[in-house]
């Protein structure tokens, strides 16, 4: 049984429809790169898998738990448990400016009372140490390169211990020099097994570490299937059209 | 001039400048967080709340302070039947007039810290699972406040000089005791006294202030 499985989602700005019946479903342990231009609903189809958007229609559950089935969202305290197991990495990484990096690991378990204070610190500095920052625990995000701040919220949203982990577009906001680092400590989690939806204009990462990949233009999935086979071979006339102008720039 | 007589009248100018702190402290302590709760009501979703909370600010921001003293002080006992129980101990009247105008003044800048804090901010709360009272509390506040600190900071010097207006509502204060003294004797002296006494009042808020920036500079 798939751990998140979506089912003809919709959603509508106004009269712009920026959802038209999405479906795909997220097996253990796969990674998913969604590709394709800008203003094709892939962040916003990613936004709503957490309720960061509110959906027209269609179904989302997690392990069979609905956040919302036809359109018709669950009580508020069931929405905000299920999402619970997913955790979100996104493009501008949103640190709390005013927290140090570790405060900004722990303030979630310590206000939401999960685990010690012994046992979040054991647990964030673990975080920290894997994605190659303990040297920072105290630190000020201002003090931060852009990748560092982006591993530190990779380390952040890790410390719910998330079954999901959904990046919306993590190295766009970066320096291309920094991209690298990012990726990189991506790809350790995608090889320890964490299951990973990610947006991205990353071709290489795609076809490196995705399972699967799915190219969305204006709202719709145009085509779905092995990275190296969609990214080199695809079929469909929009993500070839989309495909030649990425890699030309 | 001797000392003699510069101590005489420091000693009730100095009574006075204690009228003048408390009052300030009044004030302060009480319209800072009137002010956060009416900022809280104008971006409530309730909308009736909303627009009184909306043209309160609006009525306190556009009189004069002084007219507003003025009406609580000696235009709230001339209400007909009710007016005989709105007479008010002065100086809690006036701490009440710089109270209510101040919280408005409070709102607005509490509002402009709101609005500079990222959207991205609350996402990331509510996705790390935090209700609207601990994001409120734990993320939004603290940067609001020190967005929001220099105009604060302002605003307080602003308060300590406004508090001379209790003069015109006969409330015996700093300037009061200057004023009786330069009456009185036909010198010029107590208006510096009292001109330094107030620098001095601002000269350590400004410095409480900027110490206070910089513990929660975080940028």
């Amino acid at each position: 049984m798939p751990i998140l499985e979506v089912e003809n989602i919709k959603k509508s700005f106004d009269s712009l429809e920026v959802l038209k019946q999405i479906s795909f479903e997220v097996n253990k342990n796969d990674v998913i790169a969604v590709i394709g231009p800008s203003g094709s609903g892939k962040s916003t189809m990613l936004r709503s898998l957490v309720h960061l958007e509110e959906l027209d229609g269609g179904n989302v559950s997690v392990n069979g738990n609905y956040i919302v089935k036809e359109g018709i969202y669950s009580k508020p305290q069931l929405v905000k448990q299920i999402t619970s197991k997913m955790g979100m990495v996104f493009q501008h990484f949103n640190l709390f400016p005013h927290l140090t990096v570790v405060e900004n690991l722990e303030l979630a378990p310590k206000l939401l009372k999960q685990g010690s204070a012994e046992q979040n610190r054991s647990l964030s500095m673990e975080l920290l140490k894997k994605v190659g920052l303990s040297d920072k625990a105290d630190v000020l995000p201002s003090k931060l390169s852009g990748g560092q701040k982006q591993r530190v919220a990779i380390a952040r949203a890790l410390m719910r211990k998330p079954e999901i982990l959904l990046f919306d577009e993590p190295t766009s906001a970066l320096d291309p020099e920094l991209t690298g680092e990012v990726l990189r400590v991506m790809k350790d989690l995608a090889q320890e097994g964490m299951t990973m939806v990610v947006v991205t204009h990353e071709m290489e990462f795609a076809k490196d570490v995705a399972t699967k990949a799915i190219f969305m233009d204006k709202g719709e999935i145009v085509e779905s299937g092995s990275p190296v086979d969609l990214l080199t071979n695809p079929q469909m006339e929009r993500t070839k059209s989309f495909l030649h102008r990425t890699l030309q720039t | 001039m001797s000392i003699d007589y510069f101590l005489s009248i420091l000693k009730p100018m100095l009574e006075g400048a204690q009228a003048t702190i408390i009052l300030f402290l009044v004030a302060i302590i009480v319209s800072i967080p009137l002010g956060f709760l009416l900022t809280l009501i104008v971006r409530s979703s309730i909308k009736p709340l909303a627009y009184l909370a909306n043209a309160y600010i609006y009525l306190m921001r556009g009189t004069p302070l002084l007219l507003q003293l003025l009406f609580i002080v000696f235009g709230l006992p001339l209400i007909p039947v009710i007016g005989e129980y709105l007479v008010l101990d002065r100086f809690v009247a006036a701490c009440l007039g710089f109270i209510l105008n101040y919280a408005a003044y409070f709102a607005e800048i509490f509002r402009g810290g709101l609005l500079s804090i990222d959207k991205g901010q609350y996402e990331a709360a509510q996705v790390l699972g935090l209700n609207r009272w601990q994001t409120m509390s734990n993320v939004v506040l603290p940067q609001m406040f020190r967005v929001a600190l220099p105009s604060v900071a302002n605003e307080s010097v602003t308060l300590v000089k406004d508090t001379a207006l209790l003069y015109a509502v006969a409330v015996p204060e700093l300037l009061h005791f200057a004023q009786t003294a330069v009456n009185r004797d036909f010198t010029i002296t107590p208006f510096l006294l009292a001109g330094v006494i107030y620098l001095l009042i601002t000269l350590c808020l400004t410095m409480f202030f900027k110490w206070l920036e910089r513990r929660l500079r975080f940028d």
